[in-house]
């Protein structure tokens, strides 16, 4: 039991990180009706940048705002040039084909740019450190995780539910002319919708490097979970993304406890089962990109 | 470095004068060739076989540097030819090496391949360089039973076995740390080797393995989960054997659990080389390992290698760049042996077993039973050595042979 309870908070925090960065996926193909398979690399990319960030500055809190700002700014500018050429229900292949032409590029460039070493980067000195939880000490850097993704989920679900700013942004996907229509900027609107998408999955790039690392490679490692998270969750909405992230992090943890020959394995079981009892997913959007 | 190649060897040309309309297509390079003087002039041409994308992507680019910087250490010449190189990226990817093999040895028709970082991708191409009777160095990828059940006379190992490192820590491990041991390795061929080794060795000097973890392989993930069970275990000691990611993440969430300083934590030495500890920080401080290397060997070809390395890539030397080093001075010695002429494998392969020399890692030759060197293993502990982690060499246990059968694990 103790040993469960444990592994529990390991799938708890493991769960956040693929939340922060399902939730980034889900909210850009949600919103925009975009798959966009470049999502791993701008994970890579902030953490990379946040590397640069607390290496200058020695500040982990600076990096975890610059990096995803600094991702974000490139995101409008790929938005713009590229990715709006390619908005429609219609259009999805395309758009993989473009998002993840980008990918390779960035994970070229970074790789140019960073090298090919690991690179960690330490928790930031107020979070380091333990707290006993069953005789194992377990890492504050972690259990902050937890409550990290838990409140960021709920500014998230709020922004979009509860703000005039979540209101057009939902209309915006439902029917675009229409809110065009009404005097609304709809291009605005998606360029920050894929902005702040975009930024999440930075975000997470800086939170997760003190717990995975940064190695060339790791944007596709990520790129995979993220996008089996957001199919089992349903596609395209934050609950499901939420929901998803919980059963496939603790999928992933509680297969590596118990059954670690059969973990990776235990993770596309689990969303092929799911799939089948619900073909959209748990929390799916009935019918969207259809 | 892709250079294109335009030498023809002697076997080449006999093939193409069969007669094909391959031979007809392939006419004017061939003749050019001839121009130069025939089969056995011209410049040599190896192909690098070797991850230059991925985790293991560091562990290509050491090879390639140092091959490349003994080759012009000599004047890129050998057997009185010009060497060349043609370096195609096998990813992790059994699949992508095979197609890069094929692409390498049947269109760029190159006299003989060096490479090969992960045992996976060597075992899948053991069969087609066998079948093909094509020279194969192979510069890291230790698998066993490339020395053993499934040796082939075309396949020579300049780096290791599997067995070697973790063979020569379990004794050790019994008499001086602890009688029970977890062990912890990834779950593929030599995540295998590494247990068998281990355990052999650790159980022969009266200790008992308690757990063994088997770890998703390529992709381990967060390693959290494993680190709960390692603490319950009640053993004295973990053995692991990680590289690159992988390493970094096991030796830190190790600590960041609060087992470093309070479980001891042995390894093949792969998992605290120079290329991750950067990275790994004080989390591996006292890690203690087995290596045929370490970048504090004191002597004069360690020195020597470590400060021309450094000079010419601004960088400080790993075990791979060791292995690549000597995988050229093997080649370039086999080469001058047999002047050049690569015409005949079998020749080539005759030269082997007399090669030997004092290597950065120390005395180094060709075992002609296992294919596989003869040299000596270190063991190291992970120390602070005048503001940056290397491992300090505490003990040389000697000169270490693989069996070349399955008798000692």
């Amino acid at each position: 039991m103790e040993n469960f309870i444990i592994q529990f908070l390991n799938g708890l925090v493991f769960s956040m990180l693929l939340f922060i960065m399902a939730g980034g996926l889900s909210i850009i193909f949600g919103q925009m009706n975009v798959i966009n398979l470049s999502h791993g690399a701008f994970y890579l990319l902030g953490g990379y940048v946040g590397l640069t960030m607390v290496r200058q500055m020695g500040n982990f809190w600076l990096a975890l705002l610059i990096a995803p700002l600094l991702v974000a700014i490139l995101a409008v500018v790929i938005e713009h040039f590229l990715l709006r050429r390619l908005y429609g229900a219609h259009r999805h292949l395309e758009q993989v084909l473009l998002t993840f032409g980008l990918a390779l590029i960035f994970s070229d460039l970074i790789q140019w740019n960073w090298g090919a070493y690991v690179q960690s980067v330490p928790p930031p000195e107020l979070l380091s450190g333990h707290v006993p939880v069953f005789g194992l000490d377990f890492p504050i850097y972690r259990l902050s995780l937890i409550v990290f993704g838990v409140v960021l989920a709920a500014v998230l679900w709020l922004i979009l539910e509860r703000t005039r700013i979540g209101a057009i942004v939902r209309a915006g996907v439902s029917d675009a002319q229409l809110v065009s229509g009404l005097g609304i900027n709809i291009h605005l609107v998606f360029a920050g919708v894929f902005a702040v998408g975009t930024a999440l999955a930075a975000l997470a790039g800086v939170i997760g490097a003190p717990v995975t690392t940064l190695y060339p490679g790791l944007d596709f490692e990520i790129l995979i979970l993220t996008v089996v998270v957001v199919v089992v969750g349903g596609l395209g909405t934050l609950k499901g993304a939420f929901a998803g992230a919980l059963v496939i992090g603790m999928a992933d943890t509680l297969g590596k406890a118990y059954i670690s020959e059969f973990s990776l394995f235990l993770i596309f079981a689990v969303m092929a089962i799911i799939l089948l009892l619900r073909p959209s997913g748990l929390f799916g959007l009935e019918g969207i990109g259809t | 470095m892709n250079q294109k190649k335009s030498g023809v060897s002697r076997r080449d040309f006999l093939k193409l004068a069969g007669g094909t309309a391959a031979a007809m297509l392939a006419a004017p390079s061939l003749s050019a060739c001839q121009a130069l003087g025939g089969g056995t002039s011209g410049p040599i041409t190896i192909g690098l076989l070797l991850p230059y994308s991925d985790i293991y992507a560091v562990l290509g680019e050491s090879i390639t540097d140092a091959i490349t910087m003994y080759f012009d250490e000599i004047g890129n010449e050998a057997g009185g030819r010009e060497v060349q190189f043609i370096q195609e990226d096998t990813e992790i990817a059994p699949d992508v090496a095979q197609q890069k093999a094929i692409k390498l040895v049947e269109q760029d028709e190159v006299d003989l391949v060096a490479g090969i970082v992960s045992s996976g991708v060597l075992m899948n191409l053991r069969d087609y360089f066998h079948d093909n009777q094509k020279l194969l160095i192979v510069a890291n990828a230790g698998a066993n039973p490339i020395s053993r059940d499934l040796k082939s006379p075309y396949i020579w190992r300049t780096s290791f076995t599997n067995w070697m490192a973790p063979y020569s820590m379990g004794g050790w491990a019994a008499e001086n740390v602890g009688t029970s041991a977890a062990i912890s390795v990834p779950d593929y061929a030599a995540g295998e080797n590494n247990i068998t080794g281990f355990t052999q060795s650790f159980e022969e000097a009266g200790g008992e393995v308690i757990l063994v973890q088997r770890t998703p392989f390529p992709n381990m993930g967060d390693p959290a989960p494993f680190m709960a069970e390692l603490a319950d275990s009640g053993a004295d000691l973990v053995y692991s054997f990680y590289s690159g990611g992988a390493a970094v993440t096991f030796v830190q969430a190790y600590s960041d659990f609060g087992l470093h300083g309070q479980l001891p934590l042995l390894a093949a030495g792969f998992m605290v080389e120079e290329d991750v500890l950067p990275a790994q920080g004080e989390a591996a401080l006292g890690v203690r390992s087995t290596l045929h290397w370490s970048y504090l060997l004191d002597t004069p070809e360690n020195n020597e290698f470590k400060q021309a390395f450094r000079e010419r890539y601004e960088r400080d030397a790993d075990v791979f760049a060791v292995q690549g080093y000597d995988t050229g001075r093997v080649i370039a010695e086999m080469l001058d042996a047999v002047e050049g002429d690569t015409s005949d494998v079998q020749a080539m392969i005759d030269v082997l077993p007399d090669i030997s020399f004092a290597s950065p890692r120390g005395p180094f030759s060709l075992d002609a039973n296992s294919q596989a060197p003869r040299q000596n293993e270190y063991l190291r502990e992970v120390q602070m050595v005048e503001g940056e982690l290397h491992n300090v060499v505490i003990e040389n246990f000697g000169e270490i042979v693989d069996p070349g059968d399955n008798s000692q694990g």
